[in-house]
């Protein structure tokens, strides 16, 4: 039986990809990606922690849950992003500093 | 009735005597400038005659006394008034006497001077004040005119003001005099403060507030006031410097010959025959203050005076500073005979004295008014009174020789002469006064027959120098065109003349006792020994004449016999024994350096403390302004300066980049997570 | 009549700033008026001035002669009483001189100021302000109102010096300002001091009433200026501790040494007419001050300190004398000389003898009309080369002799020549301090006889500067320009000189002029004092 710590290891390295993914590329799809792996790590954990809930199965469910707003949030996300690209002809968020007074 | 007449009629006399002189002083300072010289001459004549009308109404009789009220202090009220007796009539002939024959004198001795009118003016002044001090009856009176006498005798002396010298002398005549008056001054407060009277009758008559005084366990006691004895001793040295000032003794003495650069004139009016009397009068006056042992120190002084201006002169060659000394060293006799009691002597010799060094000068001053105008006519440059250019003048100015001799010869004391009977009689009394006493006192008399042998050399050195002598610079013949001076100058060494002989003063030439002059007065009863009576007068004459027979053979018949120059004692004999060197030395650069000492602790030292004092404040409100700029300002800032900073700080955050937000927050819930775990 | 003395100053001071500039030119005129009316006031007030013993005045309110009396603030202050502050006038033998003085010295002051060129309306408005307050202080009887006429001394002088003055004149200005200020600051202590100290009998409230302060029965008990609670302030007496405050707020004025050295730069940056109302008449409201405050208030305080007031009086002569003595500049000299010469009236007021205080009083009138004619003749000289080094000069009296036969009698009058008032003065200040020791053994004889030692250094100071400057070969730093600009005294100049010559000398002769009309107040001063 793979120990639980396993999946916590594999979860933890992902959502540190997809931190990394989030704090330094210059493109705001692959941020988008990165949100994307942090998610999945999330996703991840609780299927992992769902072991202990075998009756009712919450682990899964929220997982299907957190994939289903992960999913309507990078539809909301990528509109978003075109929106950007339109006003700015760029979706280098570096570039866009807006948000400073 | 009668008698409150006749004392305001005396009175009355008294004032006009005083006021005609001030009246000419003040009419020619008004403007009466042409007519000085009559207008003066005429009041001092009118003077004259008054003097002479009030000696013959008031000699030997009761004195007079005539007070109105001055001015009141508190409940003591002083008083001014007039108090004639003997002293007082005989001062008053002597002084206007002289006066007017100095003034007819100086009519052609001053003539052509362009500011004539002022010395009209200041003779006047000065017999003003010098009849004022005579016939004032309080100290306060005195003093007043006892001063006025020096500030008249300042302007005199300055009267050729241009001349350095003389500025110099006036004010050193004058400065002199003050040290002497403060003594006066002194002795004035001394009085007042015992006796809360400055009158003289009151203090010193017969029954007077002095005799009443007494002394005892150390207190001078009169009435109610008590003071420690030794203020009595002051008061009457204090009494005696002012006399030593005015009356040129030893140490006040420098300024007489410094004197001479006023007009020859003036010198033999005020620095000979009257003014320098006033001291002996003043002590004259005020006798009963002194006490036996200021006496004493008045006839150790008296007495070195005499000796010391007589070596002076022995060896001076400015013909009005060899009078000067001589003049100094009579002074020191009369003083001496008033330290030895012999009151009446002294004032004998004073009057005698008068005249004949009154002619002295007046010769000596036709001698050199004569020779000025010689100069002048030939356009020569020589020091018009140096004896020793002088020379033969005997044939061309025979009156002014002849007065001359017979003055030297009263001076000198020589028989039928009126020096003969004042002078000895000081030097017989001297003896007798010597026989009572011992140690240093024995020698005096003999310090003072000593002294009247080297009179009877100076003066024949001067007069065989001038008038009998090899001429030097100008030769024999042009010598003889001097002539004598004009009448009017050469009457008056006639009368003075006169007044040179015993006749004047005496019917007996060869006793002073018989003089009427002497008798006026009475003396302090000394013991009378009968010898001295021929011995002394025959010593002293045997010794002159021997002394003129010496002088003649050196200055005259210069045959060999010459006097060594060289040696310390002739220096120091020329030199005035280096008095002014040494009072300068000693008091003048000092007191100078002193006062400019006293202006640098002034200025660096007084004011600098304030000013310092002044920036000591500056510094503490630089201080205080400091504090409140940087400390409590700067807190206040410095709560702006923080916000601010850390604003600048955070502001640092919001870059308006999303991933350095990201970064942010997750930085700080790690350092959250970091913090749980640690704490 | 003394508010029409007082008060006729500041109208013509208001007619002056009302009148348009373009009379500037009779600006003088009016003060001069002023002046003459003053003087003729004043005499009248002289010749009417009774001096019996029973108008002595002093400490008897009764006593005093033209009282003018009235409520002046009022002010109810609750629990502590009402405030209580006259408008009260009046004079004695002590202060009636000065007014003759002031008119005098205003009028000498007025003739000098024709010299004045600038900012007339100001100078002279000025100038009748400061006449006001001097003759004010001469007058108030009130402790409040004769500080508010102190105070009022100052500010034109300030003003004046410090506008119309030498080249250094606003640091003369400010030393001056400063150094008075400082003496007078303390003094309001005093004053407010012995106000809740003093109980007037009549009403019950506390008062300023000199008069009032001088009796010993009107202080309430317990208070911190009584005599009997005798009360200590930082370790010494109360009283003597203000005695000490006045004395030394008023002694600034007179100069004592040390604290005189605002005066020589004062007189030197100052303006002559200002020079000659600074020394003429600033200097007399010291010594009046010390004679009617500091000494009728606390006479035991005063007796206690005796010792010491003499012996500042002693080196205030000596050492004045020896700082004037080393002088090159004639005006420096002149004031080094008044701080000598006022130094009698300290050493004659604390030997407390009616000869002393006598002598005192003769000294600061004769000193005030000496002193303002020797600025005076500065000044004449100083208008016309604008030069006073005594170095510079020699030989003036050849060019100049009317001038300086003024000079010598000036220079003779002040170096104590008897016929002149300084010599009276001087003579009877130190007899008093040498019969002190007799009478009431406050002074030492041996203070007397050093102080004479100052009339000898007057003497030497006085005739070196004459020998220096007058007399000799006529020689000049300017050379043939001065000689032409050296003319000889004007009219107007003697129109100043000879009344003032004429003071000292009828003062001189005749001292009975004052004496006879002070007696009376000067035996009730000392009665007062020596209790």
């Amino acid at each position: 039986m793979i120990p639980l710590s396993h999946f916590l290891i594999i979860s933890a390295c992902l959502f540190c990809i997809g931190l990394y993914a989030v704090l330094t590329k210059k493109n705001a799809i692959q941020i988008l990606i990165g949100i994307e792996f942090m998610i999945n790590a999330a996703v991840l954990n609780f299927v992992a922690f769902g072991r202990y809930d075998k009756e009712n199965g919450g682990g899964q469910l929220f997982a299907l849950f957190a994939i289903v707003l992960a999913a309507a949030g990078v539809a909301v996300a990528l509109a978003i992003i075109l929106n950007v690209y339109k006003h700015f002809k760029t979706i280098d968020p570096s570039k866009i500093d807006k948000l400073k007074d | 009735m009668e008698g409150l007449e006749f004392s305001g009629f005396v009175g009355i006399i008294s004032l006009l005597v005083i006021l005609l002189p001030l009246l000419s002083f003040l009419l020619i300072l008004a403007g009466q400038k042409g007519r000085g010289a009559d207008l003066a001459l005429i009041n001092i004549s009118l003077t004259f005659i008054l003097s002479v009308y009030l000696f013959s109404l008031l000699w030997n009789k009761q004195p007079f006394h005539y007070q109105i009220p001055w001015f009141l202090i508190g409940g003591i009220e002083f008083k001014a008034g007039i108090l004639l007796n003997n002293l007082t009539v005989l001062m008053m002939i002597l002084v206007s006497g002289i006066s007017v024959l100095v003034h007819i004198y100086s009519r052609i001795y001053m003539k052509g001077d362009p500011n004539i009118h002022r010395y009209w003016a200041y003779l006047g002044l000065f017999c003003f004040s010098m009849l004022g001090l005579v016939i004032s009856d309080n100290l306060l009176l005195i003093y007043l005119f006892w001063e006025l006498v020096g500030f008249s005798s300042f302007l005199l002396i300055g009267f050729w003001f241009t001349r350095h010298a003389a500025s110099q002398a006036a004010q050193k005549a004058f400065i002199m005099n003050r040290i002497g008056d403060i003594g006066f001054l002194l002795g004035i407060m001394i009085i007042f403060s015992q006796f809360q009277t400055l009158d003289i009758s009151a203090l010193f008559g017969d029954n007077g507030l002095m005799k009443e005084s007494r002394i005892s366990e150390g207190l001078w006691i009169s009435g109610s006031r008590q003071i420690p004895e030794v203020w009595l001793s002051i008061a009457g040295i204090a009494f005696f410097m002012g006399a030593m000032a005015k009356s040129a003794q030893f140490p006040l003495h420098t300024w007489l010959p410094d004197a001479m650069e006023g007009p020859t004139s003036v010198s033999s009016l005020i620095h000979a025959a009257t003014m320098v009397a006033a001291g002996v009068f003043l002590i004259a006056r005020v006798y009963p203050v002194f006490d036996p042992f200021v006496l004493n120190i008045m006839v150790c002084i008296g007495a070195f005076t005499a000796f010391m201006a007589a070596t002076i002169a022995l060896t001076q060659n400015d013909i009005k500073r060899i009078l000067a000394y001589s003049t100094i060293s009579q002074l020191g006799f009369m003083v001496m005979a008033l330290g030895i009691g012999a009151y009446s002597e002294s004032i004998f010799h004073l009057a005698t004295h008068a005249f004949f060094k009154c002619l002295l000068f007046l010769a000596a001053g036709s001698v050199i008014h004569q020779l000025h105008h010689y100069r002048d006519k030939l356009g020569l440059d020589f020091d018009c009174q140096d004896i020793r250019i002088m020379g033969g003048l005997r044939k061309g100015m025979p009156i002014a020789f002849i007065g001359m001799c017979l003055a030297s010869a009263a001076l000198i004391g020589l028989p039928l002469s009126s020096g003969y009977l004042s002078k000895d009689a000081i030097l017989i009394t001297a003896f007798e006064w010597a026989e009572t006493r011992n140690g240093i006192f024995k020698i005096l008399p003999y310090l003072l027959v000593l002294t009247s042998w080297l009179t009877a050399f100076y003066i024949s050195r001067l007069v065989f120098k001038v008038f009998l002598a090899q001429p030097k610079l100008i030769s024999r013949e042009q010598t003889e065109q001097i002539k004598d001076a004009p009448n009017q100058m050469s009457y008056v060494l006639i009368i003075l003349a006169f007044f040179c002989s015993f006749i004047a003063f005496s019917y007996n030439p060869a006793s002073f006792e018989s003089s009427w002059l002497w008798n006026g007065f009475s003396s302090a009863s000394i013991q009378k020994v009968n010898i001295y009576h021929w011995l002394v007068p025959l010593i002293l004459n045997i010794g002159s004449l021997g002394l003129l027979f010496t002088t003649y053979k050196i200055y005259v018949k210069s045959d060999g016999i010459s006097i060594p120059d060289r040696n310390l004692l002739y220096r120091f004999s020329k030199r005035e024994w280096y008095l002014n060197e040494i009072y300068s030395y000693l008091f003048t650069v000092p007191v100078e350096k002193f006062s400019r000492a006293c202006y640098w602790f002034d200025r660096n030292f007084i004011d600098a403390l304030v000013l310092k004092s002044a920036s000591l404040v500056g510094v503490l409100s630089g201080i205080t302004y400091w504090f409140d700029r940087t400390l409590v300002d700067g807190l206040v800032n410095a709560t702006g300066t923080l916000a601010k900073w850390i604003g600048r700080f955070s502001r640092n955050f919001q870059t308006g980049k999303l991933q350095h937000y990201l970064i942010t927050m997750l930085l700080v819930v790690l350092s959250f997570f970091i913090l749980t775990y640690f704490i | 009549m003394l508010s029409l003395l007082i008060f006729l100053p500041l109208v013509a001071a208001l007619l002056i700033l009302v009148l348009p500039s373009r009379f500037q030119q009779q600006y003088k005129y009016i003060t001069l008026g002023v002046s003459l009316i003053q003087f003729v006031l004043s005499l009248f007030i002289y010749l009417k001035f009774n001096s019996s013993s029973l108008a002595a005045g002093i400490s008897k309110e009764s006593q005093y002669q033209l009282v003018e009396k009235l409520p002046w603030i009022r002010l109810n202050l609750g629990n502590i009483g009402s405030l209580e502050i006259d408008y009260f006038l009046g004079i004695d033998g002590l202060s009636m001189p000065f007014l003759i003085l002031s008119a005098l010295v205003t009028f000498v002051a007025t003739l000098a100021s024709w010299e004045i060129k600038t900012k007339l309306k100001a100078y002279f408005s000025l100038f009748l302000l400061l006449n006001t307050a001097v003759i004010g202080v001469f007058c108030a009887l009130d402790f409040f109102l004769f500080y508010i006429f102190y105070e009022l001394m100052l500010l034109p002088l300030y003003f004046l010096i410090g506008i119309w003055g030498g080249i250094r004149r606003e640091y003369a200005a400010i030393k001056f300002f400063l150094y008075t200020l400082f003496g007078s600051v303390f003094m309001l202590l005093v004053i407010i001091g012995l106000y809740f100290s003093v109980i007037n009998p009549a009403t019950g409230n506390h008062t300023f009433n000199m008069i009032l302060m001088m009796d010993p029965a009107n202080y309430s008990y317990g208070s911190i200026f009584s005599a009997i609670a005798d009360k200590n302030l930082f370790g010494i007496s109360a009283r003597l501790l203000a005695f000490i405050v006045l004395f030394v707020a008023f002694a600034i004025k007179v100069p004592i040494v040390p604290l005189h050295t605002w005066l020589p730069d004062a007189h030197v940056e100052a303006p002559t007419p200002v020079s000659i109302i600074l020394a003429g008449l600033l200097l007399k409201v010291g010594g009046y001050g010390i004679i009617r405050i500091c000494y009728s208030i606390f006479p035991d305080a005063a007796m206690q300190s005796a010792w010491w007031i003499g012996l500042i009086g002693v080196v205030s002569i000596l050492y004045g004398a020896l700082n004037a003595l080393a002088q090159t500049d004639l005006k420096r000299l002149i004031a080094y000389s008044s701080v000598s010469h006022m130094g009698f009236v300290l050493l004659g007021i604390a030997s407390s003898t009616t000869e002393g205080v006598s002598g005192a009083m003769l000294q600061m009138i004769s000193h005030g009309g000496l002193s303002a004619m020797l600025f005076f003749l500065v000044g004449m000289i100083y208008d016309r080369v604008h030069d006073r080094e005594i170095a510079n000069f020699r030989g003036l009296a050849e060019i100049m002799p009317q001038f300086t036969a003024f000079v010598i009698i000036a220079f003779f009058a002040s170096l104590g020549l008897p016929g002149f008032s300084a010599f009276m003065a001087e003579a009877f200040s130190l007899i008093g301090a040498f019969t002190s020791e007799q009478v009431n053994g406050l002074l030492p004889r041996w203070m007397a006889v050093a102080a004479s030692i100052g009339i000898l250094l007057s003497a030497a100071y006085f005739l070196w500067t004459l020998q220096r400057m007058f007399f000799g070969q006529t020689r000049l730093k300017g050379g043939e320009e001065w000689l032409s600009k050296l003319s000889d005294v004007n009219t107007r100049e003697k129109f100043a000189l000879i009344p003032l010559a004429a003071l000292a000398l009828a003062l001189g002769i005749f001292p009975s002029l004052l004496f006879d009309k002070m007696n009376a107040s000067v035996l009730a001063f000392v009665q007062l004092i020596s209790g």
